[in-house]
């Protein structure tokens, strides 16, 4: 027996050794792939170390800025002149400095300092030595949306906020907001520092937003928009102001008091451990789930949550009132997390640059119908409860409020928009595609207040009156857009399942 | 004979929770495994390939972050609960129940040893066995260290300010093998043990259902029934 298992111990070591003897060895196993660049570049060194006669092309050549080599070739090239002290520009009244060395531009940008001046300075490299398109970022960069700056920022250049100089200017030929080359007393500045600015610091977005402004931006510096806003706007992931912040807990905390209220009652006979209830229900949750009764949940879904057929069933009128305001907050609210998702993964794609862009004619003519749709239900809503009263429509003050905080806020939503339209000053036919935005645009453009000063406060009235539709959706009348389609999923799983008691 | 275990008396063994969960780990571990290792196989073609599908590199890692957090929120969700088991429920972490690791899952494995080798009965099992145990602290363990080397990968700027550079080199390395690992170890032992069991093949369905047949619990976990049956009266 023991000699058996010895035997059985020497056998089965030898196996291990020789199984380890066939393992190759790190010595052995050359990784080939990673050995191929270095390969070509050992071949191609020497070639281009061998001495050329001087031809034209040793000065005017196109480097590969791709690679080190290029880089450094193209820079010196242009450090060539730019390096000198005396390097000026001459314009009318005064000459402006344009010196700039490799050591200032490496301490005020040391992101950059292995790119080439032609790799941003796309259109300089030519005679006359004058640029068009101005330097460009958006070659390696992505455009940023709500969040960091908000969509009318798209209309403005990148160094006209990352750049320290502090005077802009409003391009009457593109209308895009520009670093401009001469102060606001017209004497011309130079700009080849290349200084950055710490854009978190919220004094820099004061360079435009003060009042009387040259670029038509909005007297005081405004917080992005909230994540609750998706609801009818493109939004970042983010809380923007602290009003929005405790609207978001007010919410929460409601819709948590909710949830208790469902299960106050007894579930399938439990009446007091809150434990037990909670592990009923979920197990039956989960049972309907795995089910077939999961394709009827999906039918009811459809039917009578997104297309209201109940409401229809009960009267035409009531179907109609009420699908303008709710098909029309759900598609805004689709559009909105569409683009909010979609620019997540694709900042430089074309479709999702038009939708985070509140001129482009799609995105305004939908928002502006959509917005449009709302306001309708809620009149029609109004002229039926306060002016028609039939007999069937009992009339709460949750349902007023409610109401009210509806109505206004789609219509200050336009006025805001008119208000926008007319500040930034957008080319009325790119303007026009807003049709109702556009059209009180025009009506404000009688009245002489300060338009940019009464924007922040009417953006601020906004914001605060959707906080205050937030923190009240799960306490007042808006509550059933919870209960509702609960009801309705509680009944399709089966009519007398007294479950969950709402 | 099916018919019969059809119709059979079923006891609850887990709640809906760790039914989710369980479910929330399957999908995050799969996809974590795919694209982690198509991400290190990148030098072979047909990879590259699949990765294009997957939208390139930058897709494939980002999926491997955002399921990343997905399983370690998974884990966080059920440290909660254990700390809502013990503070609010009231019960015991420890004892027979546990999945704590004690001295008669040595026993139990010394038995089943005999037991495979023809020298004895089988061990008397309580709620959960020896491999059980096993199979759960290598994910909650293996989790852990997965989720430590996996950040060092991720912001190698904070880690770096911490430890010396090569720390991230060896991060890689752990969380490469130890990803392997973890893979053989589900693929080859827990579907084995669980699957591929005679009296359970083709499936073990009690972590999706939650329940267990009278039968297989009096077999399985014959000590966990007896007190059952005490508590019971």
């Amino acid at each position: 027996m023991f000699l058996k298992t010895r035997r059985f111990i020497i056998t089965g070591g030898a196996l291990i050794i020789f199984m380890a003897a066939l393992y190759p060895t790190p010595g052995v196993a050359t990784n080939t792939p990673d050995l191929k660049p270095a390969k070509a570049i050992e071949k191609h060194v020497p070639e281009s170390l061998t001495p050329e006669p001087l031809i034209c092309l040793d000065c005017h050549r196109t480097p590969n800025i791709h690679t080190n080599e290029g880089v450094i070739a193209s820079r010196s090239f242009c450090y060539d002149c730019h390096k000198e002290a005396d390097i000026k520009k001459r314009d009318v009244s005064k000459d402006i400095n344009l010196q700039i060395t490799p050591d200032i531009f490496a301490m005020n940008q040391p992101e950059h300092r292995f790119i080439a001046c032609i790799n941003c300075h796309t259109d300089v490299a030519r005679s006359p030595h004058k640029t068009e398109t101005g330097a460009t970022c958006l070659g390696c960069h992505s455009p940023h949306s709500e969040g960091p700056a908000n969509a009318p920022h798209l209309r403005i250049t990148c160094q006209a906020c990352h750049f320290q100089s502090k005077f802009v200017r409003l391009d009457p030929k593109d209308h895009r907001v520009k670093l401009s080359h001469i102060d606001y007393d017209s004497v011309p500045i130079g700009l080849s520092d290349h200084i950055p600015t710490d854009i978190t610091d919220e004094e820099t977005c004061e360079k435009c937003h003060f009042k009387k402004n040259p670029v038509g931006a909005p007297a005081a510096v405004l917080p992005s928009k909230s994540a609750l806003c998706i609801l009818c706007h493109n939004s970042p992931l983010a809380m923007g102001h602290p009003v929005f912040g405790l609207a978001g807990l007010i919410f929460l905390a409601g819709i948590f008091i909710m949830t208790g209220f469902w299960f106050k009652g007894s579930v399938k006979g439990e009446e007091t451990s809150l434990h037990r209830k909670i592990s009923l229900s979920s197990e039956s949750i989960w049972r309907t789930i795995f089910s077939k009764q999961f394709f009827s949940l999906i039918k009811v879904f459809i039917l009578d949550i997104l297309f209201q057929r109940r409401i229809l069933k009960e009267s035409v009128s009531r179907w109609s009132m009420h699908s303008l305001i709710f098909t029309a907050i759900l598609l805004r609210m689709a559009l909105a997390l569409f683009t909010a998702i979609g620019f997540y993964f694709n900042p430089d794609g074309n479709l999702l640059t038009a939708l985070i862009d509140k001129n482009h004619w799609f995105t305004a003519f939908t928002n502006d119908l959509l917005g449009l749709f709302i306001l309708l239900g809620i009149v029609w809503a109004v002229v039926k409860r306060f002016i028609v009263k039939p007999d069937y429509v009992v009339t709460e003050y949750q349902d007023n409020i409610t109401l009210i905080l509806i109505g206004s806020l789609v219509l200050l939503g336009f006025l805001l928009e008119g208000a926008r339209i007319l500040v930034t000053g957008i080319p009325s036919e790119m303007a026009a595609y807003s049709f109702v935005g556009y059209i009180l645009s025009r009506m404000f453009s009688f009245f002489p207040f300060d338009w940019a000063s009464i924007y922040p406060l009417m953006w601020y009235v906004h914001g605060v009156i959707a906080a205050i539709f937030i923190a009240y959706l799960p306490f007042g009348k808006m509550r059933h857009m919870f209960n509702t389609p609960l009801t309705y999923f509680i009944e399709a799983v089966d009519g007398v399942k007294n479950e969950k008691r709402v | 004979m099916e018919i019969n275990q059809k119709h059979q008396e079923t006891y609850q063994r887990f709640h809906v929770l760790h039914r989710l969960l369980h479910i929330v780990i399957i999908f995050n571990f799969i996809f974590l495994a795919i694209t982690g290792f198509l991400l290190h196989f990148s030098a072979f073609g047909w990879v590259s390939s699949i990765v294009f599908l997957m939208g390139g590199a930058g897709a494939a890692g980002w999926l491997h972050r955002v399921c990343a957090v997905f399983l370690y929120i998974g884990i966080l969700v059920h440290v909660s609960w254990l700390f809502y088991y013990k503070i609010v429920l009231n019960q015991k972490l420890s004892g027979p129940d546990s999945i704590l690791p004690g001295k008669k899952d040595i026993r139990d494995l010394y038995q089943n040893l005999r037991y495979v080798f023809n020298k004895g009965t089988p061990p008397l099992f309580d709620r959960f066995s020896y491999l059980q145990k096993v199979d759960y602290w290598a994910v909650m363990l293996g989790m852990q260290s997965m989720g430590i080397t996996g950040l060092m990968k991720w912001f190698p700027e904070f880690f770096t300010g911490i430890f010396p550079g090569y720390f991230i080199n060896i991060a890689a390395h752990f969380h490469f093998h130890e990803a392997v690992l973890a893979v053989m170890y589900i693929a080859v032992v827990h579907m084995s043990d669980t699957h591929l069991v005679p009296d359970i093949f083709p499936m073990e369905k009690t972590i999706f259902t939650g329940e267990i047949e009278k039968t297989r619990f009096m077999e399985d976990h014959p000590e966990e029934w007896k007190r059952e049956q005490v508590i019971k009266g």
